[in-house]
């Protein structure tokens, strides 16, 4: 490449930083001078200026989130929760642990183990038959609850899942113009309302405060269930705004959060 | 008084996960934005706007406090938007099986789909298809700088890329651009 050619690809660059509004003062003022002299630049730069405008019109560009503020956060909270619940597992730990059990165990194992048992014989005689520990009232009925809350929080999570999808923007359904794709979620639903019954524990006092907030899950999502796998998309907005009025998203996660405590 | 974006940095970095929900009010906008334009594709562009966050909430610590939050954002925006085209490429290159060098060009002249040109303006799937024709950098380039305003300075430090680099990209990418937009008016 010659001096001059590459001295003008340099020019080109200047004038698409031009016509992009990437100069400074000086930089642009002899980017517009050098397009005073160069008829080549001068048709780039206006061609640059020409696309530019065209990308104003993208929507993009000023494009809403899809879905509502509430439901984004709840889902991000959700995915971290679960990160921070998981511990990362431990190869290498692992493979010390093994490594030191069987070097020490063969060795240990014969030396401590029969000269205990022949002192545990001694001193208690002939083995004794074990009781079961009796659990009392108190710590039985706090066991229910914690798995009467568990049981729910669980349930909220899932059904907060389904309901999530169905306020968002479904896809469109392979088999049907214009119609969109929940088979999916009404799957689920059937699901889910089908494990509510079953569900005892979510009927326990100790989950009083969110009977309220299970009826009106259980309600949507038995909507849900009865929609055809390829729904028309007025019923779907149907189901979103009997969502929206209830705020039934925010409902599920401020009550997940009440019971997880 | 709302707290600022250093102090929810602290509080993410402690841990706190109250702190994500005015992050995302303030954030999440500007991030799903710069996905949607790289990306093109709305249900892939949330999935960012959600991976996003958790990396924010993952990371927090590595946070240097000294610079702004969004352009901190904006870069993990971006490598999760680089991550996720690669992903899909790969996949569609392992359904469609095509002759060498052709895996890139057929992602970017695709047809769009009946839904798809239903839905959008003709406008608005060429510029998608002119912006998947462009190599991943420099696609993040100019995203950057028409679709979020960012400084040439600000975009180096976003990418990781030397400032003369960032000023070549966005040139090749203005050509790019105007050669596969050529006679389409807004």
């Amino acid at each position: 490449m010659s001096f001059r050619s590459l001295l003008h690809e340099r020019w080109r660059t200047q004038v698409s930083l031009l016509a992009a509004d990437c100069l400074e003062a000086s930089e642009r003022e002899g980017a517009l001078r050098h397009l005073d002299s160069c008829a080549e630049c001068r048709g780039d730069y206006q061609a640059a200026l020409a696309m530019l405008e065209t990308l104003a019109a993208d929507p993009a560009r000023d494009a809403e989130l899809p879905v509502p503020m509430a439901f984004l956060v709840t889902r991000v909270e959700a995915r971290v929760e679960a990160l921070t619940q998981s511990r990362p597992f431990r190869w290498g730990t692992l493979a010390v642990g093994l490594a030191v059990a069987l070097v020490v165990v063969p060795w240990v194992v014969p030396r401590v183990v029969p000269p205990v048992v022949e002192r545990v014989t001694r001193l208690v005689g002939a083995p004794v038959a074990v009781e079961p520990v009796a659990m009392d009232d108190a710590a039985l009925r706090r066991v229910e609850r914690t798995v009467a809350r568990e049981q729910a929080v669980r349930y909220l999570s899932e059904a907060q899942d389904v309901l999530m999808t169905v306020a968002s923007t479904p896809h469109a359904c392979p088999l049907k113009d214009r119609h969109v794709d929940l088979s999916e979620e009404s799957r689920r639903s059937r699901e889910l309302v089908a494990r509510r019954a079953l569900l005892v524990a979510l009927d326990d006092d100790s989950v009083a405060s969110a009977r309220l907030v299970l009826e009106d899950v259980d309600h949507v999502l038995r909507e849900v269930a009865t929609l055809d796998p390829c729904v028309n998309p007025e019923e779907v907005v149907r189901v979103q705004q009997q969502m929206e009025e209830g705020r039934l998203l925010m409902k599920i996660r401020l009550m997940s959060r009440e019971l997880v405590g | 008084m709302d707290a600022s974006d250093r102090e929810l940095m602290g509080r993410l970095a402690r841990g706190d996960r109250e702190a994500l929900a005015p992050l995302m009010e303030r954030h999440s906008r500007r991030v799903h934005r710069i996905a949607l334009a790289y990306l093109r594709n709305v249900d892939d562009a949330l999935d960012v706007v959600q991976d996003t966050f958790v990396k924010a909430f993952e990371h927090a610590a590595r946070w240097n406090a000294d610079s702004a939050v969004g352009p901190w954002l904006a870069k993990i925006a971006v490598n999760q938007s680089i991550d996720r085209y690669r992903r899909e490429k790969r996949r569609r290159a392992s359904f469609e099986p095509l002759a060498e060098g052709d895996h890139y060009e057929t992602l970017s002249t695709e047809e769009p789909s009946p839904e798809a040109r239903a839905a959008g303006s003709e406008t608005s799937l060429r510029i998608a298809a002119a912006l998947r024709g462009l190599p991943e950098r420099q696609r993040a380039v100019f995203v950057l700088r028409h679709y979020e305003e960012h400084s040439l300075e600000e975009i180096a430090g976003i990418l990781d890329m030397r400032l003369g680099t960032v000023k070549s990209s966005l040139h090749r990418a203005i050509h790019e651009m105007r050669r596969r937009l050529e006679g389409l008016r807004a």
